[in-house]
């Protein structure tokens, strides 16, 4: 069992529903794990929320999304033409041991994405943010 | 968003339920600090209908928490799915909110 799964987003909000609903679908053809659909909806909500809040200044951007469904894993694509990112690296670890009064608002999510996943690649070309992660199937 | 509540000896329980993401986290953290804003004792917040939630909804309940310390009110949550208890973990939530696994469990946690 495997497919392939593309889809093009619109750099607004409102798209992430359409994502969580093609990403259930196809969690349900794949029969995958709770768990997965989970993880797989987050970590596209969480980096693609980044691409459409910080990576344009104005305009109508298009992202594109990659999911390959294999019975093992899970792999996740996504590219976009917005300033340099590399959420590999740029993003600053949360503090995570500060007391609650202390404890800085936000920051989390990706920190999470890099928890949840066994490989994260990424690199610049042409003047797009090619993100590449793969995830397994059953943890 | 729905947020239904019940006193029990003082502790207010307030069911979340669905998804909480980056597109309804503004509209969650309102329905949540209407509901707090009448809790005089403890607050437990009861999450076994919850199906998803992300950074954006992490961040609500961290201001929650943040408020709730704050009047002195003591908070926490319980019946949290196996993805919500992990990412709960990952974000050392765990640390500073009381986490439980059941009600009755978070009831004794916040009144005992």
């Amino acid at each position: 069992m495997s497919e392939t799964l593309k889809l093009t987003i619109l750099n607004r909000q409102d798209e992430l529903n359409r994502i969580a609903t093609e990403v259930e679908a196809l969690g349900e053809r794949e029969e995958w794990p709770p768990e997965l659909v989970f993880r797989a909806n987050l970590i596209l909500e969480e980096l693609g929320l980044n691409i459409i809040n910080y990576g344009h200044d104005e305009g109508v951007h298009e992202i594109e999304i990659v999911l390959n469904s294999e019975p093992e894993f899970l792999s996740i694509e996504i590219t976009d033409d917005g300033k340099a990112f590399d959420p590999t690296e740029d993003a600053p670890d949360p503090s995570l041991t500060a007391p609650l009064d202390e404890r800085p608002i936000g920051g989390l999510g990706v920190h999470l994405v890099r928890s949840m996943v066994d490989e994260f690649r990424y690199k610049r070309e042409d003047g797009r943010n090619h993100v590449a992660l793969v995830t397994r199937r059953d943890k | 968003m729905q947020i239904d509540t019940v006193n029990e000896g003082g502790t207010l329980i307030a069911k979340t339920e669905g998804r909480v993401d980056g597109t309804n986290a503004r509209e969650f953290q309102e329905a949540l600090e209407g509901v707090i804003k009448d809790a005089d004792h403890s607050v437990i917040l009861d999450m076994e209908q919850l199906t998803y939630i992300s950074s954006a909804g992490l961040r609500v309940i961290l201001l929650i928490a943040k408020a709730l310390e704050r009047q002195d009110v003591k908070f926490g949550v319980c019946s949290l799915s196996d993805p919500i208890r992990e990412i709960f973990d990952i974000s050392g939530f765990d640390k500073v909110v009381n986490v439980s696994g059941s009600q009755s469990e978070a009831l004794s946690a916040v009144q005992g």
